[in-house]
């Protein structure tokens, strides 16, 4: 069986991470991973609700020492993480809080443990290719969360194989700061696991404002990388501010356009990186968006064409993954995106499908019957707003939100909540795109 | 010297008014500013107001009044836990 070892052989003295104005270097953070893998209860799966990154990555890993899988839902609505617990029956709740995060759910903190220091030079425990590690939740397009297990091997082959890439593009390895969820896919794979597998250096901080973004990346040393969202992006260019320099920024999670990678490299001077992947694939490809149409493959990884469908392949895959978008492939490392899937969704980089959502309001009690839609954008507004058409005789608008809250992101929650007397459906039930664009039309145009 | 102008204080109608106003026009709202309750929430279930619209109303903030929201690893919910939390912080920061 294909042995490795749970850390990457780095100089222990190397700074590794920035907590609270503190620098951790690499023999403290495998003394603390190892002081907390020794101290947890025997579980198959923990819930990793940490909300400092570096006290998030400590859990991860300790929890990998000790065979147990890492559960990270994809929201947290109460809702998702209640049918997440009942799929994965048996869940301890470990977190960076005094308070546990979750109701109803078993909760030890892990920050509050010293790192035996002892430990740093203990032999690391040897983590086999296969071996499950995290479960990933999406929403799907089903409405039900799906869950997507990654095992450790191949989760690391798909971190060196985006190394190459982004380094690459740095010139060596960076300070990464990242603005995204840690329990997603692109956060977990390019702002945690990034910095522990590829020698880099990692910030505790998830900053969201820009005066924030810019003083995590000043307690860093350059050459620094920044992994955000395309929407982040725009609003942290937007707002003007003085940054440290950046050797190169990721985005992903929404399309980036061409013009935001030109006008980044031109106000920051450093290239935007842009990430084609999903929760299933995790990283597939990259390119210079402002510079490059094609879209290149990591390492290892390559697009084949089957029965019309387009697959994913390599070693970093159990089995091979379908891609549900359209491309034109030139070569299997060379690609041009066509479209993205219908009936798919994206709000500020967020994924749901119009299905699920349009279940969910019909599903809440009082909504007789009910649709969401994508109005056209108002002029400055550059993140799609959903609406929703709602027949709910008993119900305002509050009543509404605080239902779809219960089950929804945030982000998917409707801006324009508007109480019909019913909605025009033909007789296969379905309601035709053009009464769509007509309600659209007689209810929600020329509010800008 | 910091002073405890919140305390000592009341609050600014004027200045709430004007950044209720402010939050309507940049997230394109359903509502009229006097809609928004001076201590309810802003952040949830009475506006739904979301992440993406905090950072909008941040931008807005910085544009007009020259503060840069900081939240660090606070929740947002601090700053913006409602409109009179908020004009109370830009009152002391201002610096326009």
């Amino acid at each position: 069986m294909n042995l490795i070892p749970l850390l990457p052989d780095t100089d222990p003295t190397a700074a590794f991470a920035y907590v609270n104005e503190q620098e951790i270097d690499r023999a403290t953070f495998r003394a603390q991973v190892l002081t907390l893998a020794a101290a947890l209860p025997a579980r198959e799966r923990v819930l990793n609700m940490c909300a400092d990154r570096y006290w998030f990555a400590v859990t991860l890993f300790a929890a990998i020492a000790r065979k147990m899988v890492t559960v990270l839902p994809n929201s947290a609505a109460p809702e998702h993480i209640a049918a997440v617990a009942a799929e994965q029956p048996g869940l301890l709740v470990l977190g960076d809080q005094a308070e546990c995060p979750v109701a109803d759910l078993p909760y030890m903190q892990i920050n509050t443990l010293p790192p035996r220091m002892e430990l740093a030079q203990a032999e690391l425990p040897l983590i086999p290719f296969d071996q499950r590690v995290a479960c990933l939740y999406t929403s799907g397009s089903t409405g039900t969360p799906m869950p997507h297990f990654k095992t450790f091997g191949r989760l690391r082959l798909a971190i060196l194989a985006g190394a190459e890439r982004v380094w690459g593009a740095a010139g060596q390895a960076c300070s990464v700061v990242g603005t995204v969820p840690i329990r997603h896919m692109y956060g977990l794979e390019s702002s945690v696991l990034l910095p522990i597998m590829a020698g880099g250096r990692m910030s505790g901080r998830i900053p969201f404002f820009p005066a924030d973004i810019a003083s995590a990346l000043e307690r860093m040393p350059a050459p620094r990388l920044l992994v955000i969202t395309p929407f982040h992006l725009r609003k942290l260019l937007d707002a003007d501010i003085r940054l440290p320099e950046i050797a190169v920024i990721l985005s992903a999670t929404a399309p980036l356009s061409a013009e935001l990678a030109a006008q980044t490299r031109q106000q920051l001077g450093c290239p935007v990186l842009e990430i084609y992947g999903s929760t299933e694939t995790g990283q597939v490809a990259t390119r210079e968006t402002d510079v490059e149409t094609t879209w290149q493959t990591l390492q290892g990884i390559a697009l084949e064409m089957r029965d019309d469908e387009l697959w994913a392949v390599g070693e970093v895959y159990e089995t091979p993954q379908m891609l549900n978008d359209t491309v034109e492939l030139f070569s299997p490392q060379r690609f041009r995106l066509v479209d993205r899937k219908a009936n798919m969704i994206n709000v500020a980089g967020k994924r749901s499908s119009l299905s699920f959502l349009n279940n969910t309001l019909t599903s809440l009690p009082g909504v007789v019957d009910g649709m969401f839609c994508v109005p056209e954008r108002g002029s400055g507004e550059e993140v799609e707003r959903l609406a929703v058409f709602v027949v709910a005789p008993t119900l305002d608008r509050a009543a509404i939100l605080a239902g779809l809250r219960q089950h929804l992101d945030s982000v998917f929650l409707p801006r324009h909540v508007v109480f019909v007397d019913s909605l025009p459906r033909d007789g296969n039930g379905k309601i035709l795109a053009r009464t769509v664009q007509a309600l659209i039309a007689s209810h929600l145009s020329g509010r800008d | 010297m910091e002073q405890q102008h919140s305390a000592d204080t009341g609050p600014d109608l004027a200045l709430e008014s004007e950044i209720a106003a402010l939050i309507v026009s940049a997230l394109n709202l359903d509502i009229t500013p006097a809609d928004i309750a001076p201590e309810a929430p802003l952040y949830g279930d009475e506006l739904g107001i979301d992440s993406i619209d905090i950072l909008e109303i941040a931008l807005v903030m910085s544009k007009q009044y020259g503060v840069q929201m900081k939240a660090d690893n606070e929740d947002n919910s601090t700053i913006f836990a409602s409109l009179r939390k908020l004009a109370a912080y830009i009152r002391e920061h201002r610096s326009k």
